[in-house]
């Protein structure tokens, strides 16, 4: 394989946009075995418990969350069958629309990377400290769930 | 000795937008004793703390009451994270600023 990415190029959390194109190379480019890729991609929406949203803030925990997503990483590829995980989280101001968090998974089979891309967003939303501030007219407000 | 705690997200914004506490404790002390300290210094955060609303962890790794600190420890309180309850009823106070 032409790309040689580590672990801390396939698990991130940074404050720039990613390519999502981009990001699925890297997960393509890790194995020929690969036949199936499933992706999550969260995106910042303008509407969030009956209130509009003009902004997004991501705030993390620096050092926990990356070894959070390094576990899920791990534990998705021991657990399921599949072959390479990429998880990307993005911090700071979000703008309505822009890109939030990536999940690529790649399996020889789709029903094993559709099952593992499902179970890390759903672990991430439970063990990740990562917390989101929105913009709405009443102020600014934490949320502690997501639906 | 002092240990120093990190904050974030609604806590900070509670504690005066300071982000971290310094509290002093004595050697050998376990997090119950870090919670009890706080419940002095904030009441609402230290009952947070009591019913497991906001936790604590200990160099990256939430930690159990019985857990001991020393002082290089890398100590924050973690309140609820942004995905973390499905249930509306369970929603920690809103904060608006």
């Amino acid at each position: 394989m032409s790309t040689v990415d580590t672990e801390a190029t396939l698990v991130r959390v940074q404050r720039e946009d990613f390519s999502i194109d981009e990001e699925i190379n890297r997960v393509r480019n890790r194995s020929t075995r690969i036949g199936g890729i499933a992706t999550f991609l969260g995106t910042a929406r303008d509407r969030s418990n009956d209130r509009d949203v003009s902004r997004i803030t991501f705030e993390y925990y620096e050092g926990m969350a990356q070894k959070k997503l390094r576990e899920i990483r791990e534990r998705a590829l021991q657990d399921f069958d599949v072959i390479e995980v990429l998880i990307l989280h993005r911090y700071g101001e979000i703008d309505i629309g822009e890109n939030i968090v990536l999940i690529v998974v790649g399996a020889m089979h789709r029903a094993d990377a559709f099952k593992a891309c499902k179970w890390c967003i759903d672990e991430l939303k439970q063990i990740t400290p990562i917390w989101k501030c929105e913009q709405t007219p009443d102020g600014e407000l934490w949320v502690e769930q997501h639906p | 000795m002092i240990v120093t705690v990190k904050l974030f997200g609604m806590l900070k914004t509670q504690l005066h937008n300071e982000s971290e506490l310094k509290v002093p404790l004595d050697q050998g002390c376990r997090v119950d004793d870090l919670i009890a300290a706080i419940r002095l210094m904030n009441a609402d955060v230290g009952d947070l703390l009591l019913k497991r609303k906001i936790l604590v962890s200990v160099n990256h790794e939430v930690a159990h009451g019985e857990t001991e600190l020393t002082g290089t420890d890398e100590i924050a309180l973690l309140p609820p994270f942004s995905g973390g309850s499905c249930t509306p009823g369970e929603m920690l106070a809103h904060v608006y600023r």
